[in-house]
């Protein structure tokens, strides 16, 4: 059958919710995603995640790669890559990643649990573990 | 460009609410409410209850559509459910099952 190409298609183009939406349920897939609006629901990802300025986050579990908010998140956020809260971020939750910065500006209360390499100074504990894992840290 | 996309990879499984527009390239099972155009293009699944301003359907739809102005079913769409719209077009090549209010 004939291909019919009479709508743009949007391959290759992000996922947005827009500053008007709201979701309610749950968001999975391939493909980077913009939350410009509000969701309500676990959002798991094989992508980037931008929660942007003014955007709200209430889930259980978040799951991406990078993710970068400016926006509020309520809940727990599992990423594979880097996370970052950016000046007017507002986090209530547990985060993890494999770097995690958090800007001057940024509102934080949970858990963070990230791995780096400790400074020789404070590696040098009984445990020889070149790994860090920082107990409970609250920014406000 | 339109406010909300769900892009081709995106499953949304709930309600998705918008006094802006959408476009759906991904799967959306729920429900599917917007104040402007929503385009559910080729290759979307949507299994949902669409309401809008407007609809252009090139892909799949499964549910009833109320739309206040005008429905375009558009060639390769595969549209099953009622549609209740002020205008409908359904292209050669469209496949539709259900009924159509035109509120006559």
């Amino acid at each position: 059958m004939a291909q019919t190409r009479t709508v743009t298609r949007s391959e290759g183009r992000e996922a947005r919710i827009g500053r008007g939406a709201r979701v309610r349920g749950r968001i999975h897939g391939d493909g980077d995603l913009v939350v410009e609006g509000h969701v309500e629901g676990d959002l798991a990802i094989r992508g980037d995640l931008t929660i942007a300025e003014g955007a709200s986050v209430t889930s259980k579990v978040v799951e991406a790669q990078t993710v970068t908010i400016a926006g509020t998140l309520e809940g727990d956020l599992a990423a594979s890559g880097p996370v970052r809260l950016v000046a007017g971020a507002r986090v209530r939750g547990n985060l993890r990643g494999s770097a995690v910065a958090i800007d001057d500006g940024a509102r934080f209360s949970g858990r963070l649990d990230c791995e780096f390499e400790l400074p020789p100074e404070l590696g040098g504990t009984s445990r020889n573990e070149s790994r860090g894992r920082t107990g409970a840290a609250t920014r406000r | 460009m339109a406010s909300t996309v769900i892009g081709a990879g995106i499953t949304v499984e709930g309600e998705i609410t918008t006094d802006e527009d959408v476009v759906v390239a991904g799967t959306v099972r729920g429900k599917l409410s917007a104040k402007e155009g929503v385009t559910i293009e080729h290759g979307a699944t949507v299994e949902a209850d669409v309401s809008g301003g407007s609809l252009v359907v090139a892909g799949a739809l499964t549910g009833n559509v109320t739309v206040t102005e005008r429905v375009d079913l558009q060639q390769g769409a595969r549209v099953i459910g009622n549609v209740k719209a002020a205008r409908v077009t359904i292209a050669d090549g469209a496949q539709f099952k259900g009924n159509v209010d035109m509120d006559v």
